[in-house]
């Protein structure tokens, strides 16, 4: 029973769309606005549960006192009081919560993107190498792109760079993307088909306690 | 000269020289011109097309990770619907802070100008979770998904949710975008409905929106600082206010114009550290070959 009533709704809500997009029909069309309505609570519902995942993972290193367990302190005052400000005030315009967002969350995030330029700097000095045609190949597309990103590239080429860095994004790039986007789309559709039918069951976990 | 020294310079000086390279445009700026490029007079031209009887959507699907690239992007996008006089739908779907940026955007941008009226110009309608069951229900509907808007206000009296029931009255999707929520933007609501979606994205996502673009499924598409820095260009070349104000220098100082400045620099750094790693390289290589032909 643990496992047939969710195989079944599973068939039922994942079947649902397709019938309602292949068949004009409106009371197929109502029922299945009412299973978009139903999705958006649903998916709210994924919030709560990673929150409790967030404590439950960082009260755990607390107490066994795992390598950085001070960060878990950190993390978990900061869970705290903005949802404290949150819950009180709302996450809307409340002076509070926004101004602990733009002055705490929003540079320390941006800190830590702003870290790449560093990484990318570095690594790029140390692991990109011609060391073979295809290599080679992506090395120049690279700095091609690059300078096609900035003025600079322009300024030294009399403006043929951008069109060219324009070119290889809109034709090598966009069809290598293009192969990558149908690939995952057929790769999400057998997917789903194996859990519609209940093929693939991993979702409802080991059916251990 | 030993290659092989070289090829392991401690890494301390590579951002030394990173961190310098940013420093210097952020202290003196150096102003390098910026020439726009077609995906993104796409957007600007077909929001000059709008005015007071269109209404937008404007997504900020993006976090304060990638605050430095989209916000100049935002606020060139939001100016220039203001200038127009064209209703603005503020929404967010990102869950790690969109509607705060939101908030933080749209607040600002609305206060430089005069006569525009919340709730009659523009709404800021909130965050809501479940992006592409949320961008379904609003081709019903965008008032029964949203509501009331970020303050919990009922949005059933505003003026501007009238002229914007559903997709139907949208004229353009702009969706400022990390991550996929974009994609979602471009393979649902162009796809399944037809509005015509426009996303501005970091750089470093700006490939796979390509392949979107090239099919005609986006509008536009405004990928990273440079994508902003050639919108401002635009705004300021057409726009007088546009150009008195980014001439402020607090304004000047976060435009995606300013920022180019930064990126061109550690670009060529960058650009600099590669060729410079291969020449080593490859003097590395015959260094070691003539050791042992010796």
């Amino acid at each position: 029973m643990r496992r047939t009533i969710p195989l079944a709704l599973t068939f039922i809500v994942g079947l649902y769309p397709i019938l309602a997009f292949f068949v004009p029909d409106v009371r197929i069309a109502h029922a299945n606005d009412w299973l978009d309505e139903a999705l958006v609570i649903v998916a709210a519902f994924a919030l709560p549960l990673g929150t409790v995942n967030v404590i439950m993972t960082n009260t755990s290193k607390l107490k066994k006192k795992a390598r950085g367990w001070q960060y878990s302190i950190v993390l978990l005052a900061g869970l705290a009081i903005m949802a404290i400000y949150g819950l009180i005030g709302g996450t809307g315009v409340d002076p509070k919560f926004q101004w602990m967002f733009v002055n705490m969350v929003s540079p320390l995030q941006s800190t830590m993107f702003a870290l790449l330029s560093f990484y990318v700097a570095s690594a790029a000095y140390r692991a990109f190498r011609a060391r073979n045609v295809e290599a080679t190949i992506l090395l120049i597309a690279a700095i091609i792109v690059m300078m096609g990103r900035i003025p600079f590239g322009d300024m030294i080429t009399g403006g043929r760079m951008t069109p060219l860095s324009e070119w290889i994004m809109s034709i090598p790039n966009a069809a290598a993307q293009r192969g990558i986007i149908i690939g995952a789309a057929l790769g999400a559709a057998s997917m789903s088909i194996r859990i519609i039918l209940g093929i693939e069951t991993t979702y409802l976990g080991s059916g251990k306690d | 000269m030993n290659a092989k020294k070289l090829l392991n310079v401690d890494r301390r000086v590579i951002y030394l020289l990173v961190a310098i390279g940013a420093l210097i445009p952020i202290i003196r700026p150096i102003g390098l011109p910026t020439v726009p490029t077609e995906p993104v007079w796409k957007l600007f031209n077909k929001i000059e097309e709008l005015g007071p009887d269109d209404a937008v959507i404007i997504s900020f699907d993006y976090g304060p990770s990638s605050e430095p690239e989209l916000n100049p992007m935002a606020q060139a996008i939001l100016r220039h619907c203001f200038a127009r006089r064209v209703k603005v739908l503020v929404m967010a779907l990102f869950p790690l802070g969109g509607v705060n940026m939101a908030i933080d955007q749209l607040d600002g941008i609305a206060d430089e100008f005069e006569g525009l009226e919340y709730g009659v110009d523009y709404v800021n309608l909130g965050y809501k979770d479940g992006a592409q069951a949320a961008m379904k229900r609003m081709d019903i509907s965008i008032q029964a998904l949203f509501p009331t808007d970020v303050n919990g206000d009922p949005v059933d009296d505003m003026p501007v949710m009238t002229g914007a029931r559903n997709y139907d009255d949208i004229s353009v999707v702009i969706s400022l975008a990390t991550g996929i929520i974009g994609e979602y933007w471009v393979n649902l609501v162009n796809a399944q409905f037809g509005v015509p979606v426009a996303v501005g994205c970091t750089a470093v996502s700006a490939p796979k929106y390509y392949a979107y673009l090239r099919a005609g499924q986006m509008m536009s598409m405004l990928g990273g600082l440079k994508g902003g820095s050639e919108y401002e260009k635009l705004l300021v070349d057409k726009y007088d206010f546009a150009r008195e104000l980014y001439e402020e220098p607090d304004v000047k100082a976060r435009s995606a114009m300013a920022g180019m400045d930064v990126q061109s620099i550690v670009h060529m750094i960058i650009i600099f550290f590669i060729i410079f790693g291969n020449a080593m390289y490859f003097l590395m290589k015959k260094q070691e070959k003539e050791e042992k032909e010796r």
